[in-house]
């Protein structure tokens, strides 16, 4: 039987959202969307996915704050990849220092993120 | 009724001072009661606009990805993206339905690159939204022009740098940097080539930003940049130092020497740091000779500059200021007497605190 993976995308670009969730989806996972920190947290909570991918930049609570409650509050290992854009550099460093797996910096190519959340839930 | 004649009689008896208060308040009156009444229809039709504005966008979105993801590789666009295109194409003849689409495409242009990225600017090409930015830039209004230049950066439209060069001086300061932008952003080193016809100041902001969208960039072939360093525009010779440190322009050697003796002082302090980056020691002895003769934060830099191309025979020089009137010069000269030899500098910090201290 095949498992199907589920994955939150934390990412306030309504547009992107819908890009990647359209491609992901094709790919075969589940794609569970939130437009903020919050919402992020409240969909890994409940549903407890295999993957997270998650924007720095968001309002409510910021990208480094999931990390931190993922791995903090929750306790999980679950893979997170961080999204950045140029001159994030040092909220990166921050980012990998929290826990994050990943990171790939915007613009970026919907084709290589399908690539690394392949290889992350291989 | 009684009581309201009563008083608009007594009005009519009363001063003149007091009808004319009387007069200017029911004016006040009238003119905030329609200006309430405006704001609310505004505040309204603005919440009207918003919620056709989202209803649009939601619908634009999800053509794009559904035109993204239905290319193939056999044609330039598959028949389900001739659809999309024909019906985008009929929205966008409405100013207000393009300005979404616009938007919508550069939300998503600005965090894909790629093929996904390319294609969203044939799109733009393809929907005949170029000839609608290419209009912007015979606008009479320079922030109309501006946005036209910024959509043409973002949407990587080369073909028109042209055009775009005619705002080279343009009075303002917006218009050139977007222009500026979309030189640099599209040809990189390449585009720099306005330096070479600019009149006006490149501000020390712009300055930073270009430099950072050069580092952006892959193209490691990077121009000459002598003209730029005997420009009359000072803020380009400047700029031009920038990037000699930068991308460490050792060729510019000789250049760079003799900015040493520019006329514009800021100039001779950007020459002298680039110089101390490139650790170039011809410029150490240039500036030894006629170190009384410079202005104090010229003087700071050539001793920021010795702490990295200090030599032993420096020593007499550095002697003959480590008395002098500015406390920053004299900690930089101890600063390079310490690096020379610890132990003598001991001895002089020693020394030093007793003069102090007397």
């Amino acid at each position: 039987m095949n498992v199907i993976y589920k994955i939150v995308l934390a990412e306030d670009n309504s547009v992107l959202s819908l890009l990647l969730k359209f491609r992901l989806e094709k790919e075969g996972y589940k794609l569970l969307i939130a437009v903020d920190g919050k919402q992020a947290i409240e969909l890994i909570e409940e549903y407890n996915p295999e993957l997270i991918l998650t924007d720095i930049m968001m309002p409510f609570v910021s990208g480094l704050e999931v990390i931190s409650y993922v791995r903090n509050k929750l306790n999980l290992k679950t893979p997170i990849i961080v999204f950045s854009s140029a001159g994030q550099e040092e909220i990166v460093l921050k980012a990998f220092d929290l826990g994050a797996t990943d990171f790939m910096s915007k613009p970026f190519s919907p084709h290589e993120l399908v690539i690394r959340v392949k290889r992350l839930l291989k | 009724m009684n009581e309201n004649l009563h008083i608009l009689e007594s009005l009519k008896h009363s001063s003149p001072i007091i009808q004319l208060i009387w007069g200017l308040s029911c004016l006040f009156f009238i003119i905030i009661a329609i200006l309430t009444f405006y704001l609310k229809y505004l505040r309204n039709h603005l919440r009207v606009n918003e919620k056709i504005e989202t209803k649009y966008q939601e619908i634009y979105e999800s053509y794009l990805v559904t035109y993204l993801y239905a290319g193939n590789d056999e044609e330039a666009f598959s028949s389900e993206q001739q659809i999309i295109i024909e019906k985008l194409k009929k929205y966008a003849a409405d100013p207000f339905k393009r300005k979404i689409i616009v938007s919508t495409l550069l939300k998503l242009r600005n965090e894909i690159s790629g093929e996904m990225g390319e294609s969203i600017d044939k799109l733009f090409i393809k929907l005949g939204l170029l000839r609608y930015s290419l209009a912007k830039l015979r606008s009479k209004k320079w922030d109309v022009i501006a946005i036209g230049i910024r959509e043409l950066t973002q949407f990587k439209i080369k073909a028109v740098h042209k055009i775009i060069m005619n705002n080279i001086n343009h009075p303002k300061r917006e218009v050139r940097k977007e222009m500026q932008f979309y030189l640099v952003h599209l040809y990189a080193f390449e585009g720099l080539e306005f330096l070479n016809v600019l009149e006006t100041p490149l501000s020390e902001w712009d300055q930073i930003q270009l430099l950072e969208v050069l580092q952006l960039n892959n193209n490691t072939q990077i121009a000459d940049i002598k003209p730029w360093l005997k420009s009359s525009n000072d803020s380009v010779v400047i700029f031009a130092l920038k990037i000699a440190k930068v991308y460490n322009q050792f060729e510019a050697k000789e250049v760079l020497i003799e900015l040493l003796n520019h006329k514009c002082e800021d100039v001779r302090i950007n020459a002298i740091s680039a110089l101390s980056h490139l650790n170039i020691i011809e410029a150490k002895n240039i500036l030894k000779n006629n170190f009384n003769d410079r202005g104090h934060e010229e003087q700071i830099g050539f001793l920021k500059m010795m702490e990295n191309v200090y030599e032993a025979s420096d020593k007499t020089f550095l002697m003959e200021h480590i008395n002098h009137k500015s406390t920053e010069i004299k900690l930089l000269v101890i600063e390079v007497l310490k690096n020379i030899n610890f132990e003598e500098f001991a001895l002089n910090e020693a020394e030093l605190k007793k003069t102090l201290t007397a």
